[in-house]
């Protein structure tokens, strides 16, 4: 098993070369992107002394933000009546909520482009923010009912023997099991949002766009310093709300892992 | 229907409506606009053209059709190639390091998906790192050709590829490998007789979910390619950002999802079935 071994480590070194080169490069005291001169955050610099990036940056976080919020309560709700209905519209819903997590995301973009301009909408933020939360609830949904659909029903039985509402049931037992899930769907769910670019490309508009689609109109110039550092600073924000993702399930006293819950997609 | 039902019924309304405004909808309209024509200021109207389908088969673009999907099975088969073992390692010889292994996996996924193609421009492009460090006077060109799209395509999916195969390995109960070793299988049977049919579930989830988001893909095409490399998606990109033809960019949408649309239900119904399974 050695040579899987060295395998595997080559792997990882390939892997994560390219990432690296990044981020080592974005604190390079020089343009230079072959050789490395010296440490110095002018890259940074260039980037938040720039008031439209900065103004892209804010945009992007706003995005993301607006879209864990809504996405996630609108995924969860979609969740449980999902596990818990067994209504006529539940098949109908199922395939509804699954199919846009295999949709080519091109597809969605032309969809979403096509519709707010046939209804008239002036492309800006909120469009962008329409469709990152359309495929926001899919991924919410899958993540939460892995999680919900372990859960014992007969202990929402007991609650309601004991005299508890429907609504009072949902809000004392099976929302306090669901946390761990839920919290991690709405993290995993901002890094994707964060990081989208494809979605953003066609429902953006013409200012303030969000980090990515900047990303893609200075790539297609070339390679410039700036763009490394803009890379790592996303990197980081992704890195952040994945970390927290993995570990607030466990900090809120679950025994399971946060990468067990994300994972979850797998399983359901 | 009990009281039960219609009160958790409830909860599909908000979800399902967004969906089916936002998802359901528009893709209506995409199909309504691709038998539509490009209106005089831009934008589209609608009509019967159904050649906008057939202009899809031009000798000009069918090249680009098939060679979408010659590159996305390319990248399907060089993701499970690579990341097969990786997945392997990982679920057999990972022991208590597994979780951080997976996530070591999972990481640079996280990156955003510019950024990592980007950072193949500059590793591979002809003033890149790697031909500095060659240091040759005529550097080698590694991009502007299909190794190099296809190369930006695994390292961009090749995580979707590993995480299911990843689930399926670590699904499956080790005694059946050592079951396969008592009855004197040799290693390469044992794998290609035990481990490999009960991981095909894996295989399957992780090829289709490589090949969706690889056929419409157009970054990788646009920035590590050329135009002797575009793909569909670089297609459909252009009609609405350059060419304004977008009733011919929603017929190619619509031939994508067409052609796409075996693979979803497949892919669909195993991971229904998956999931009953799971919970029965």
């Amino acid at each position: 098993m050695r040579w899987l071994r060295v395998y595997v480590g080559v792997f990882f070194v390939f892997l994560f070369a390219p990432i690296l080169l990044v981020v080592v490069f974005s604190f390079n005291s020089q343009r230079s992107l072959q050789n490395f001169e010296g440490v110095s955050l002018q890259w940074y610099r260039a980037f938040l002394e720039n008031e439209s990036l900065r103004g892209s940056l804010i945009a992007s976080l706003e995005i993301a933000f607006v879209t864990m919020v809504v996405g996630t309560v609108l995924g969860t709700l979609l969740a449980f009546g999902l596990v818990r209905a067994r209504s006529r519209w539940s098949g109908s819903a199922n395939v509804l909520m699954l199919v846009p997590l295999v949709t080519p995301e091109i597809v969605a973009g032309v969809s979403a482009f096509l519709l707010f301009t046939q209804v008239g909408m002036r492309l800006s933020l909120v469009t962008i923010t329409l469709a990152h939360i359309t495929f926001s609830i899919s991924y919410v949904t899958v993540v939460v009912r892995a999680r919900l659909a372990a859960l014992n029903p007969e202990v929402e039985q007991a609650a309601m023997d004991l005299g508890a509402t429907r609504l009072d049931t949902l809000r004392l037992v099976v929302l306090p099991a669901l946390w761990p899930a839920v919290v991690a769907a709405g993290l995993l769910v901002f890094a994707l949002s964060f990081d989208d670019f494809v979605l953003s490309y066609f429902t953006t508009g013409e200012s303030p766009q969000p980090l990515p689609v900047r990303i893609w109109s200075a790539i297609r110039f070339g390679v410039t310093p700036t763009i490394n550092a803009i890379g790592t600073l996303m990197l980081a924000i992704s890195a952040l709300a994945i970390v927290l993702a993995i570990a607030l399930p466990r900090l809120l006293g679950r025994r399971e892992s946060g990468i067990g819950v994300l994972l979850g997609r797998e399983g359901a | 229907m009990n009281a039960g039902d219609r009160f958790a019924g409830r909860f599909l309304i908000p979800g399902g409506l967004w969906l089916l405004a936002f998802f359901a909808v528009p893709f209506v309209i995409v199909v309504a606009l691709s038998f539509g024509t490009p209106g005089e200021l831009g934008g589209a109207l609608y009509g019967w053209y159904p050649e906008n389908y057939s202009r899809a088969f031009d000798p000009v673009f069918l090249p680009v059709l098939l060679r979408s999907v010659g590159y996305a099975v390319a990248t399907v088969a060089l993701c499970l190639a690579l990341g097969y073992p990786v997945a392997y390692y990982i679920a057999r010889f990972g022991g208590r390091h597994k979780h951080v292994l997976i996530a070591l996996v999972v990481m640079p996924f996280f990156v955003n998906y510019l950024v990592r193609t980007y950072a193949m421009v500059a590793l591979l492009s002809d003033e890149g790192v790697v031909n500095g460090v060659l240091g040759l006077d005529d550097p080698v060109r590694f991009l502007n050709n299909p190794f190099a799209v296809i190369g930006g395509l695994v390292y961009g999916y090749l995580a979707f590829m590993i995480l299911p195969v990843y689930a399926a390995l670590d699904r499956m109960d080790p005694a059946l490998i050592e079951a396969g070793k008592d009855l004197y299988g040799s290693d390469w049977s044992t794998f290609w007789h035990v481990t490999w049919p009960t991981t095909f579930q894996g295989v399957l989830a992780g090829t289709v979910l490589v090949f969706l988001p690889a056929v419409g893909d157009f970054v990788a095409a646009q920035l590590l390619g050329g135009p002797g490399t575009y793909m569909i998606g670089n297609l459909i990109q252009q009609q609405f950002f350059g060419a304004e033809n977008w009733p011919f960019g929603a017929a190619l949408t619509v031939l994508m999802m067409a052609f796409l649309f075996v693979w979803m239900v497949l892919y669909l119904r195993s991971a229904a079935r998956a999931s009953q399974e799971a919970t029965a």
